[in-house]
């Protein structure tokens, strides 16, 4: 690895401070299993590397209150999958996030990071679309809160600016009664990449959210307020067409090691109708 | 604690020291003053050197020196096991990717890293070849010197060697058949990822020089060392910790010739540690291309086989030339055969060198010729076990004509897998069954020699060259010595790589050391046991013939001694031990296309119910049998790991593994992100492993050698089963879901 | 030039004090600096699990952890389970239930199966390859290494010495 200066600040002003300081040639060091790696493989050369854990207000917690669960940014996969408010209101989120990578993975990764690293395949990305997730950054201008939908740009890029920091995910609790499902592809049932990830929720006014990654740049979010997709009785063509709709945005690479575009956008579609099923019959039984 | 017996399944001897994490593998190895070092490769496949620049890296501090060709012995020595087609180092051309142009010694590793990216090397790409195809086409570069390859008229072409074995009339067996099916089948590069990276130290030693390596033939090693520095044998000192897996990629030399000259020149330890990376483009296997065209007659009896295997072997030969012709030798599988044609190359290419790989060459094309007794079976309208024991060999019959016979009920084998897998019942719906028949021959040469000292209270040492890599070499031979001479496990030592206190073993490959070291071991037992019965004569005053020494236990005139009660007395007051040697030898035969007949073979029948995912090609293995036929398993609980462990890494192959290219001949997916191997969670549903022992192996006891024959056929029962499952054949692996995919599409619209 | 950066840790139960560079992981600190060569160096990239240690009561790949991360925390590694010369039960297990081949990646496994163990006393076979799953073997043990966790679970390990 090429040498880097090791910043470890208290306070969220000194983090914000730092990263406004040096730009691009800072990273914050969250859980660090994409960075170290970016590190090790050279794809990264920071000059600075700012380690935000023992910052207070960053520090794990799941906190419920003003109908959002708060997931700070210190939080880990492990902590998100346990916990029950997690379970009970963004359950799609628990299955995501018990996919990523391993126990040790897991262990580290932090929920935040997975957003921030801004990787089209983040397996929790598509849940956090769906369930309406937003982002609170804290930077040299003040706070700012982002729909996740705004944040992602492209691999690897957010929209977040220059010395902002995000300081948790909000998700708001589900106005109406919600199904959910979380899909995705892999090479094998071991840990590993997606090659494609999905997310459908339905809720009992019939809006059907779709959120999916690795078909493309960045996570996509499509919305069908129409009802169609929740109705069990629609002719399959009809959903089918619907579902076309929603997935018109995928363009994965053709350059990619681990599926064919072709078959990502197969995929793409099977993991819908599947998802879709899923969530329905969730919706049912409440 | 008593002498255990062979057939206990006692504790792994080695092992305490493996789950506690005390177990010293070559990188936990420190020397004082030892520099590291860093090989500088080149991102590309083939490259012409122009200059070296390395006065940036020598700035850095800590930087001791750089290594290129221009610092070794000039012409650069060559080494390999069977060509001296290696350089030490790339001297004008860079052959593959990760070919090291340069070595970095420096105090840390750090300044080893940072100062190999400073390593200024001119180069340019050169026209690589990477496939048959373009290995064979007429116009393609040639990989190898032909000068390495005088009067040899292959050396105009990137085909190194050819193995043609043929017996019978084929144009007549070809007339009298009522079906040929013919195909051609593909088997990927796929590399052996040890999780163990390969790791060498040399150091000056003396006169002489000391080598560490995880490498599973020291005394192969140390000759090469010997002749690359010429020096005599006993000035070097081969060192080979347990290696953390072998699967026969630690079998010969990569970097320990290169670290020994820079050892030299530092006068001081030398260590370089691969990363998994540097393994990849280090060691892998020969990846094929087999054409089959299999004659039949109606009833299913075997016509003839014609099987052409072109088999892709990296840059440099290493022993694959080897693979290809010892793989190949079987490639019509454990029937009978009227009529047959086999052809192997071995194609150079500029891609890693292909060595050994648990296997041996034969999985390549028992993929191909299996699979395609199955889709002969289809089309014939019998069912494909019906197939295969119509045409299996019988015990005593030359298979093979100009080699060993069938040396097992293998029939045996064969049916108890079909019941495992409850052949002859109906699959649940959905699902599947394929079933297939692996043949490896054992080793066809071999010398092994073992010393076994009986020390004064009854403890023993047993010295044995073999390397233990995982297959439990170490307790069977602590097994033998304890059956043998009454000695309990736990006071039982054995020794074992190091070059200057261990015998002589030739290798540990081919599964031979139960048998080949496993015999030494045990005649110099016998040896022991003869020097008891001659002191236990002396003290009782009988004569020697009156007296038995039997497993521990010495027998004269209707009386049964422990073994230390006539060994005290009779070492008598100056005290010392009693030593024993053996020797285990198979002769060369040069007569032979293999240089020697099969000492055995494994033989291994592989049984599969899969379901497939019409949607996502997803293979879901729900039960998986394996049944290997090994005389004696001297400690069946080794016996069982090594099958299982064989058949998970042959799942690796067959569904999820393989290199992937760039258009540059530069291999994409190093490293553990993008080449999958399996997982826990990446198991059969089921598995069911069994063993056949009817003692009629030439090992110890009646053991065969064992451990790769349940690799050999799992992609032919796999792909059967995925074929029986949903209609779909494919032929080239891996199966990934995505293949299958595309196969299930094709089907439909066909 | 590397900073060095004083880190106080507590490893195997003894507090350590040493000076880190910023970009050396714990994985290499706990091999070079304090020459605890039990934890494995294989992938490097948080894939294999041969660098599997404890860390503040959570396992985590070492390799991924910058050992300056690990200030002030509590590190155990395979050393530290065991106490003295006396196997744990867990151990003993993989050893009776033939979970070592080779060898190289038991350590690892090993603070896996301990860690699975600690947070799930009863687990079922698909816990078992869970949480496992982040540990690989070339050797394929994953058969028998369910079994030693499975069998030290139901608190009845084989033939114990």
């Amino acid at each position: 690895m090429h040498a880097f200066s090791y910043a470890r600040p208290a306070t969220l002003m000194e983090a914000v401070s730092l990263l406004a300081e040096h730009g691009p040639s800072a990273r914050v060091l969250a859980g660090g299993t994409d960075l170290v790696i970016r590190l090790r493989d050279g794809t990264l050369t920071p000059d600075v590397v700012v380690d935000v854990k023992r910052i207070p207000e960053l520090r794990p917690r799941i906190e419920l209150g003003d109908g959002r669960l708060s997931i700070s940014a210190g939080t880990v996969m492990t902590d998100v999958a346990a916990d029950e408010r997690v379970r009970r209101h963004f359950p799609a989120l628990v299955e995501a996030a018990r996919v990523v990578g391993s126990v040790q993975i897991r262990n580290r990764a932090t929920l935040a990071g997975n957003v921030c690293n801004a990787s089209p395949a983040a397996d929790t990305a598509p849940p956090l679309l769906v369930y309406r997730a937003v982002a609170v950054a804290i930077g040299p201008e003040g706070i700012r809160r982002i729909p996740l939908d705004e944040l992602f740009v492209r691999s690897g890029q957010t929209t977040l600016t220059r010395g902002e920091l995000v300081t948790a995910i909000e998700l708001p609790l589900p106005e109406r009664r919600t199904g959910a499902a979380h899909l995705r592809r892999t090479r094998r049932r071991g840990h590993d990449l997606a090659s494609v990830t999905l997310c459908c929720a339905v809720d009992e006014a019939g809006v059907t959210r779709i959120a999916y990654g690795s078909v493309g740049p960045r996570p996509v979010l499509e919305v069908d307020p129409s009802g169609l997709l929740a109705d069990p009785a629609a002719p399959s063509e009809t959903t089918a067409a619907a579902l076309e709709r929603m997935f018109a945005a995928a363009s994965p690479s053709p350059g990619s090691m681990r599926a064919s575009p072709e078959y990502r956008l197969a995929m793409l579609r099977v993991l819908g109708v599947r998802a879709l099923r899923t969530a329905l019959a969730r919706l049912v039984e409440g | 604690m008593s002498a255990v017996r062979v057939g206990d399944a006692p504790r792994r001897v080695g092992g305490e020291a493996r789950v506690t994490g005390r177990q010293q593998y070559v990188a936990d190895i420190h020397l004082a003053h030892e520099l590291h070092v860093k090989l500088v490769t080149l991102p590309v496949a083939r490259a012409r050197i122009g200059g070296i620049d390395t006065s940036a890296a020598l700035a850095l501090p800590g930087v001791r020196f750089v290594m290129t060709a221009a610092d070794l012995p000039q012409p650069v020595p060559r080494f390999g096991p069977q060509f001296r087609d290696r350089p030490i180092i790339a001297t004008d051309e860079t052959k593959y990717h990760g070919d090291p142009v340069a070595a970095v010694a420096a105090e840390t590793k750090d300044a080893a890293e940072a100062a190999a990216r400073l390593v200024r090397v001119a180069w340019e790409e050169l026209p690589a070849v990477t496939t048959v195809a373009a290995a064979l086409d007429p116009t393609a570069p040639l990989v190898q010197d032909p000068a390495i390859r005088p009067n040899d008229p292959l050396a105009a072409t990137n085909v190194l060697r050819e193995h043609p074995v043929s017996w019978g009339d084929l144009d007549a067996a070809a007339a009298s058949a009522d079906l040929v099916v013919e195909n051609v089948y593909t088997f990927p590069m796929v590399t052996h990822f040890a999780i163990e990276p390969h790791a060498f130290i040399a150091a000056p030693d003396g006169d002489g020089i000391a080598v560490w390596s995880s490498i599973q033939h020291p005394n192969w090693l140390q000759r090469v060392i010997a002749q690359l520095l010429d020096l005599p044998l006993a000035k070097v000192r081969v060192y080979a910790p347990d290696p953390g897996g072998g699967f026969g990629g630690k079998q010969h030399a990569k970097y320990e010739p290169l670290l020994a000259f820079m050892a030299l020149r530092a006068g001081r330890p030398v260590r370089l540690v691969l990363t998994l990376e540097e393994t990849f483009q280090a060691v892998r296997r020969t990846a094929a291309e087999v054409r089959v065209r299999t004659g039949l007659r109606s009833d299913g009896t075997l016509a003839f086989e014609d099987i052409e295997a072109n088999y892709l072997i990296g840059a440099y030969a290493d022993i694959a030339d080897r693979v290809v012709g010892k793989g190949s030798y079987p490639a019509c599988g454990p029937y009978r055969v009227p009529a047959a044609r086999i052809l192997a190359r071995s194609i150079l290419s500029h891609t890693v060198p292909s060595t050994a790989f648990r296997g041996f060459g034969n999985p390549q094309v028992n993929w191909a010729v299996e699979s395609n007794l199955t889709e002969a079976a289809a089309r014939l309208g019998i069912d494909p076990l019906e197939l295969r024991l119509r045409n299996l060999a019988r015990r005593g019959e030359a298979f093979i004509p100009f080699d060993t016979p069938c040396d097992g009920d293998w029939e045996q084998t064969v049916r108890r897998a079909a019941e495992l897998i409850g052949w002859n019942t109906p699959a649940p719906a959905g699902r599947g069954r394929g079933i297939a028949l692996g043949i490896k021959s054992g080793p066809t040469t071999g010398l092994s020699y073992s010393t076994v000292r009986l020390l004064a209270d009854g403890s023993v040492v047993v010295y044995a060259g073999t390397s233990d890599m995982g297959q439990g070499a170490r307790t069977v031979f602590a097994q033998i010595a304890s059956q043998e001479l009454g000695a309990s496990l736990d006071a039982v030592t054995v020794v074992m790589g190091d070059t200057g206190v261990v015998p002589y073993d030739q290798q540990t490959s081919a599964s031979r050391s139960t048998v080949l070291m496993g015999n030494a071991v045990l005649a110099a037992c016998r040896d022991i046991q003869a020097k008891l019965r001659s002191m236990a004569a002396r003290l009782h005053g009988v004569d020697e013939a009156e007296v038995v020494v039997d497993r521990g236990v010495v027998r004269l005139r209707g009386r049964e001694l422990p073994i230390i009660d006539v060994l005290k007395p009779g070492l008598g007051s100056l005290g010392g031990e009693l030593i024993g040697l053996g020797e285990m030898r198979k002769e060369a035969d040069p007569d032979h296309p293999l240089g020697g007949t099969a000492a055995f073979f494994e033989f291994n029948c592989t049984a599969v119910e899969a379901e497939v995912d019409e949607e996502t090609g997803d293979v879901t293995i729900a039960r998986y049998v394996t049944v290997s036929d090994v005389g004696k398993a001297i400690n069946p609980l080794q016996v069982r790991m090594q099958d299982e462990g064989a058949a998970i890494q042959g799942l690796g192959h067959t569904l999820l593994e393989q290199y992937i290219f760039d258009g540059h001949g530069r291999i994409r997916n190093l490293g553990a992100i993008d080449y999958r191997i399996p997982t826990s969670m990446d198991l059969p549903v089921e598995m069911i492993s069994e063993i056949v022992e009817n003692e009629d192996g030439p090992g110890p006891y009646g053991s065969k050698g064992m451990s790769e024959g349940a690799l050999l056929c799992v992609a032919a029962a796999v792909a059967g089963a995925v074929r029986d499952a949903s209609g779909v054949v494919i032929r080239d692996l891996p199966l990934t879901p995505e293949r299958v995919w595309r196969a299930l599409r094709d089907r439909d619209r066909s | 030039m590397d900073q060095g950066i004083p880190i106080e840790l507590t490893v195997n139960g003894r507090r350590r004090t040493l000076v880190v560079a910023p970009r050396h992981t714990l994985l290499e600190v706990i091999r070079d600096e304090l020459a605890l060569t039990g934890t494995k160096e294989c992938c490097l990239v948080g894939e294999c699990g041969a660098c599997t240690v404890r860390l503040d009561e959570r396992i985590v790949d070492s390799c991924l952890v910058l050992a300056v991360e690990a200030d002030g925390c509590v590190v155990t590694t395979v050393e530290g389970l065991a106490a003295g010369d006396r196997l744990t039960r867990l151990q003993a297990a993989f050893l009776d239930h033939g979970g070592v081949q080779c060898g190289f990646c038991i350590p690892g496994q090993v603070m896996a199966a301990d860690d699975l163990l600690r947070r799930n006393p009863h687990p079922s076979l698909q816990e078992v390859e869970e949480g496992l799953a982040g540990n690989l073997c070339r050797c394929g043990c994953y058969g028998q290494i369910a079994e030693a966790v499975l069998a030290t679970a139901a608190g009845d390990p084989e033939g114990e010495a």
